[in-house]
Parts: structure tokens; sequence; C-alpha cells
């Protein structure tokens, strides 16, 4: 059993930053609980939302402007509410959750397909929006053109 | 020997175009993969482009079926960008119109899965019902599909008598309750049909992160509703029907009670619906630059939008919705493994999948 697994549901939400080694508190903020995510790696906040038993609810893609890259918000719901937690892309690749969460799987591909983002360590095939077609092609780049 | 029998994107057991490549061994389905994208109309890319009076409008777009939702979810965010909060009256009156539509989906599901079983007779009778709340809906809105009911800080249009509506709820339950209800619960042909089939566990269930009546009935006691009450939801009350099965049947007991929940909120939302304005009624808003996310528990589960906006923009920069089929549907790959072939076109069907959302 880990850590998280063994604090009361009522408590997890503080115990969370702690867990995950982030100083800053959580700030509540246009209906989501933000956690700013510094180096965090993505894939120890995914197993860290395992233990707690929190949902996965989706990642929204945000392309910046310039050559500033992506950024990715993860969110998940625990006990009804909604966890953020921003990660900024200098390039156009991050790790995959998909092995520790099953639920990202749609949106990891769909991402894949919207914006060219490289879900690092996972298989894309098939497509899930434009099946057959060249892969890692960012579509809004496209619909510019 | 296996062999693939692909399944759509356009075929009689699908109500919008998807596909199913099922993996078969005999009679019996060994795996599955799920194509989407058929209909993909980048709606969040065309909503940058929207002010937000147009946005509402082309996100009421994304479902034919909950609409309604899409509007009321979105405007929630937007409010919170703006700062602005909806007179009492007017969260009555988005409890009672998101009921209504949560009435008209679930009917609606009731006799595609009727249809599906080769029970046509209650095909015709849930139709019939489903006629009779549209009424109900165009009677308040004015329409049958997309019904305009949302505005940033309110609603568009009043409910001026609230006991004539009330008349109209209570001869529809009276109708549910002889006739869909007790068929749906107890008759052998839907028990027979449905029991034990399409099973998805309580842990693939969590695992897959669904959402609304396919986690009820696999043992997840999730509603927004009641976990993060929105709209008048935190003055109304209500049951959560949970089953336990993960199958076929669970799914169609939770609609089914679902439907005697909703109109039990519409019988209070429509008798303690509070006089006053129905929209904070300002003409000119103004955003806040930043992100805002609402959830609202539509028909199918959850649907979440993530709305940004720049300083002094009209536009919004980003809209992100994320609706229930998109993650129930994943699911389905699991459900019908183990099964046989001619259950797939019911199991599929069970989690009232919505390919309109999905392919927003």
């Amino acid at each position: 059993m880990t850590v998280l697994e063994t604090i009361p549901q009522e408590n997890l939400l503080e115990a969370i930053p702690e867990k995950l080694g982030i100083t800053e508190p959580w700030v509540e903020k246009g209906g989501v609980h933000w956690l700013a995510t510094g180096g965090l790696n993505v894939r120890t906040l995914a197993a860290a939302m395992n233990d707690c038993h929190a949902r996965f609810i989706t990642i929204t893609a945000y392309q910046l402007p310039g050559e500033q890259g992506f950024r990715l918000e993860y969110h998940w719901d625990l006990n009804g509410k909604v966890l953020g937690f921003p990660f900024q892309l200098s390039g156009n690749s991050i790790e995959s959750i998909f092995d520790l969460c099953e639920a990202v799987d749609w949106i990891e591909r769909e991402i894949h397909e919207g914006f060219a983002v490289d879900f690092m360590g996972r298989e894309y095939e098939p497509l899930l929006l434009r099946q057959g077609d060249t892969p890692g092609v960012n579509l809004r780049e496209e619909a510019k053109k | 020997m296996s062999y693939k029998i692909p399944m759509g994107p356009y075929h009689p057991a699908l109500e919008e175009p998807y596909k199913l490549d099922l993996i078969c061994e005999g009679e019996t389905v060994s795996d599955a993969k799920l194509h989407i994208g058929f209909n993909f109309r980048g709606i969040e890319h065309l909503a940058e482009s929207r002010n937000y009076i147009q946005v509402i409008a082309l996100m009421e777009r994304v479902c034919g079926i909950c609409s309604n939702i899409h509007t009321l979810t979105l405007c929630q965010a937007m409010e919170q960008l703006t700062g602005q909060t909806p007179p009492p009256r007017a969260q009555y009156i988005r409890v009672v119109v998101a009921e209504l539509e949560r009435l008209h989906s679930h009917v609606l599901w009731a006799g595609i899965a009727a249809k599906l079983m080769g029970f046509k007779t209650m095909f015709m009778t849930c139709f019939e019902l489903r006629e009779k709340v549209m009424d109900i809906l165009q009677a308040i809105s004015g329409n049958r599909v997309n019904y305009s009911m949302n505005r940033i800080g309110g609603v568009n249009r009043d409910i001026d008598d609230p006991l004539a509506v009330l008349a109209m709820v209570e001869q529809l339950e009276r109708e549910m309750v002889r006739t869909v209800i007790p068929i749906f619960t107890t008759s052998t042909t839907a028990r027979l049909r449905c029991a034990g089939i399409g099973v998805l566990s309580n842990r693939k269930a969590v695992s897959c992160g669904v959402v609304g009546p396919t986690a009820r009935a696999s043992g997840l006691p999730q509603d927004l509703r009641r976990a993060a009450p929105y709209a008048a939801y935190s003055e109304m009350e209500f049951d959560v029907p949970v089953q336990q099965d993960g199958d076929v049947r669970a799914r169609l007991l939770v609609r089914a009670l679902e439907i005697m929940e909703s109109c039990k909120i519409l019988r209070q939302a429509l008798t303690k619906m509070p006089p006053g304005e129905i929209s904070t009624g300002d003409a000119k808003i103004a955003f806040s630059a930043g992100t805002a996310t609402s959830r609202v528990e539509a028909p199918r589960g959850e649907v979440m939008y993530s709305v940004s906006w720049k300083e002094s923009s009209r536009n919004p920069s980003r809209v992100h919705v994320r609706t229930p089929t998109f993650v129930n549907m994943p699911a389905i790959r699991w459900m019908v493994i183990g099964a046989r072939l001619a259950d797939t076109p019911l199991i599929q069907a069970s989690i009232d999948p919505c390919y309109s959302c999905t392919d927003r």
C-alpha cells in the first residue's frame, strides 16, 4: 500500500503536494484546483493520482505563440473536485501515461493528431481521427494553410 | 480460426457512423478495435473564430440530444470568466430543462435498445413518449432540438406557468410508470436479452474512467449533481441509482430508475421555482483573461468544458470539450470480448453512445 492510499479521503488534497515534492500550495481558480508542477515528471503525477484513486478526466492542449511550444493541462477528479496540473512543453514531446492510466488513451491520440504532440513510449496506430493518414501532423497548422 | 467482421461505419445497428472491427472465434468475439473520426467537425477549433454570443449557438450543435447541456456547461464556464451569477429562477429553469433533456435522452435510448432487442412494440411506445417530452420542451423553449435556453448570466426564456408544465410532466410520469419502467425492469424479454451480457467490471470501469449511467451500472456511485452540484441541484432531493452487475441489464435498470428520479427533480423544481429575473440582464459583458472549467452531469455522464480567454478579446482563445461518450466508448472493447457476435449491437448501444459528441 502506498503512502497516499493510507491517508483519509478528506485529507488527501492537502497531502498530494507533499507527496509530489511540491512546496507551492493549491490555487483554486476558474473551477479548478491548480498545482504548479515545476520539474515534476508526468508519470510520477499519474502514479500519485492512481494512489489517490482519482478519476482521470482529460488533457487540454494549448499551442503557444511562436516557438514557445505547447502547454498540456492534465485533469483528474478527486471527490468531486477538479484537479489541474499544467505542463509546459518546450518542444513537442512528453512521456505517455497510457500504461499507468488506461483512460488517457483516446485523448493522447487526439492531441497527437490535432497538435502533433508526441507522447513518448506508446503506439498510435490506428489513428483515432484520420485512419490511414500521415501521423504527427499539426491539424491547426494545416488548417491555416 | 479467427476472422474479422467489420461493423460500420454505416450499419443498421449503429445510429451514427463509427466502426467496430470485431475479431471472432466462431460466434464469440475475442477482441475488438474501435474507429471514430468519420464525421470529425473540428468544432473546438471553429469556436476560436466565434464571439461570446456566436459560440453558444455553435456549441449547442455539438450534440443533437444533449444540446442544452453543452450550452449550460459553456455558459457556466463563461460566467466564471465574466463574474456573472445567474438569478435563482434561472438556476431552477436550467434544472428543469436539463432534466427534461435527460428524460428525452433516456427514453430515446430505451426505444433504440428495445429495437435492438427485437422488441419493436416497445420501440414504438418509447418514441411516442419521447414525442411528449419534446412537446414539453417545445412548450418551454419553442424548439424541439436546439432549445437556445442558456445565455451568460441566466436563461433566455422564462417558464411562465410552471404548474402547467408540471401537469404535463406528471402525465408523462404516469405513462412511464405504466409502461416503460415495468417492462424494462421486470419483463422476461428484457431480462433474457440483457442479463449477463456486455459486462464491464467495476475494476475495468475505474480503469477506463467511464462516467454516467455506464459507471453507475458498474457500481460506481458518481454523479456530479450530487458530488459537485451546479445550477439549483443542491436544493433538490434525489437518489443516485447504482447497480453492481455491470451488464446491459444493469445499464437498462440505472436509466429506468433515473427516469423516475428526473421526474422527482422536475416536480421539486417546478413547484419550488422562485420568482424573479431570469438573467442578470447585463448588455455589456467583459471577460477577464484566463481559463475557466465547468462540469455538468449530462444524460450520458460528465461533460467538461475548459474555456480560455485573452485580454479584451471577443472570441475564446481555446474551448476544449470532454464529452461522456469520448471516455465511455473505449470501454466497449472490454464489454464485447467474450460476447456472442449477435449481442454486440445491443452491447455497443448500451452505453448510449453519441458519435456526434465524440466527433465534435
